[in-house]
């Protein structure tokens, strides 16, 4: 997105001005939906978890503070810990009543055939597996790193350095799109 | 000093940053790291690059629709807003009216009461007057109605000749009652003062205003072989009667 875009919905959050969601939608909705999807696993709580945030985005809009975060980086925040307590409230319930209908594993494996999906799966295909689980552990599971290498069995410095590569791979990957980006946004 | 970043860096507190997941103390350390040090500052915006490329990579198609449903339920939020905040200050208002009016209520109660207990004293004092009042009337009344009752005409001597006065006098209710009519002008330093003999005592009487007194009955003191006198005075009264001056005097 571009600085004078970011800005400018930035200024229109800050005078509580409605069109800001409209443009954050247009611009970060489908990212969004990304995380809170990577999170949760399911489409229909992802949905909640996107609504639940963009109230919660405009209801905090005034304490987004720029020399902290970037906007997207206040966005994401906001998205990933609004999924990550929504699947935790539903896994509670769902302890409780034990309902199958509604299993993750079901859901995701339809929604993973989806055209969307198997850009995205194209794209993450570049990034080497280990790496992307490293990435995938640390972004959008919420673990720390100390708690990815316990998880996935990696010593913490191979963690540390497979983020590090990692994340070169990425910049690989996205930087000639990201070049292209504030262009995108002048069509 | 650069031990002191790598050990920081090497830490996944600014990770934890990115996230949002670092606590209040931990928060305070990278964002001071992040102000002090350009290494640490370059880091955290690469980070911020890094997760936003990540992000985008994984972006999914959002459900049509979707962006009505989020903006209805903000645009419905901010107008419920608003509607409370107009019904707070209605609210507000209300209730500093409530409060103003109540003062001036109790403010009105409570001077009302302190009248009525005046009114209610002065009821109370005129009553008692009327009562006391229509007591002298009617004693008056029953002696003047008494067959037993007579009546003697009183007049001046020389020196008050157009004096007149009434008296009544009634032996078996033991009452008398005197009523001057008329009594000629003095000069202004002397008045007419009356007294009454009776049993060989003298009594003061009272000085007689004029025009006041004209239509009053006077209680007597009543006494077998008692004579009342008029007499002209100093003003103000005298202890005791100037005989030379009597200008009256009743005998019953």
């Amino acid at each position: 997105m571009s600085i004078l875009l970011e800005k400018h919905i930035v200024e229109l959050l800050q005078e509580r001005n409605d069109k800001a969601i409209s443009l954050l939608y247009e611009h970060y909705g489908d990212t969004l939906y990304g995380v809170a999807y990577k999170v949760v696993k399911d489409a229909e709580l992802a949905q909640d978890v996107l609504q639940e945030s963009f109230v919660k985005i405009w209801k905090k809009s005034d304490t987004y503070d720029s020399s902290k975060a970037k906007l997207f980086t206040w966005l994401f925040r906001i998205t990933r810990n609004t999924a990550i307590d929504k699947l935790r409230s539903v896994n509670t319930k769902s302890d409780k009543e034990i309902q199958m209908d509604v299993s993750n594993v079901y859901n995701l494996g339809i929604d993973s055939i989806k055209p969307e999906f198997i850009d995205v799966q194209d794209n993450l295909g570049k990034i080497e597996s280990k790496y992307q689980i490293v990435l995938d552990a640390l972004f959008f599971q919420g673990m720390t790193q100390q708690e990815a290498s316990e998880e996935l069995n990696i010593p913490l410095g191979t963690i540390k350095s497979r983020l590090k590569i990692g994340l070169r791979e990425l910049k690989k990957i996205y930087g000639t799109s990201v070049m292209l980006l504030p262009l995108l946004n002048l069509l | 000093m650069k031990d002191k970043i790598r050990i920081f860096l090497d830490s996944d507190l600014l990770e934890k940053y990115l996230l949002g997941t670092t606590n209040k103390e931990e928060t305070l350390q990278v964002e001071r790291y992040i102000a002090m040090y350009p290494k640490v500052r370059k880091t955290y915006q690469e980070l911020q690059e890094n997760l936003e490329a990540f992000a985008k990579i994984h972006a999914v198609k959002a459900p049509e629709g979707l962006k009505m449903k989020i903006l209805s339920t903000i645009r419905a939020q901010n107008i419920g807003r608003r509607k409370s905040r107009r019904f707070g200050i209605a609210a507000t208002i209300a209730a500093l009216i409530f409060a103003g009016s109540s003062y001036f209520f109790w403010d009105q109660n409570k001077s009302l009461q302190q009248e009525n207990t005046i009114v209610n004293n002065r009821i109370m004092n005129l009553e008692a007057d009327m009562k006391q009042q229509l007591e002298d009337v009617r004693n008056q009344f029953i002696v003047l109605n008494n067959p037993l009752t007579k009546k003697f005409y009183v007049n001046g001597n020389n020196k008050a000749k157009d004096l007149k006065a009434v008296a009544y006098i009634n032996p078996v209710k033991k009452l008398s009652y005197i009523n001057v009519r008329n009594l000629p002008n003095l000069p202004k330093n002397q008045c007419y003062q009356m007294w009454a003999e009776v049993n060989g005592e003298m009594v003061n009487l009272g000085i007689i205003k004029k025009i006041e007194d004209k239509d009053k009955l006077l209680a007597l003191p009543y006494g077998k072989n008692a004579v009342s006198y008029i007499t002209i005075e100093p003003k103000g009264g005298n202890s005791s009667p100037t005989v030379q001056n009597i200008v009256a005097n009743i005998s019953y």
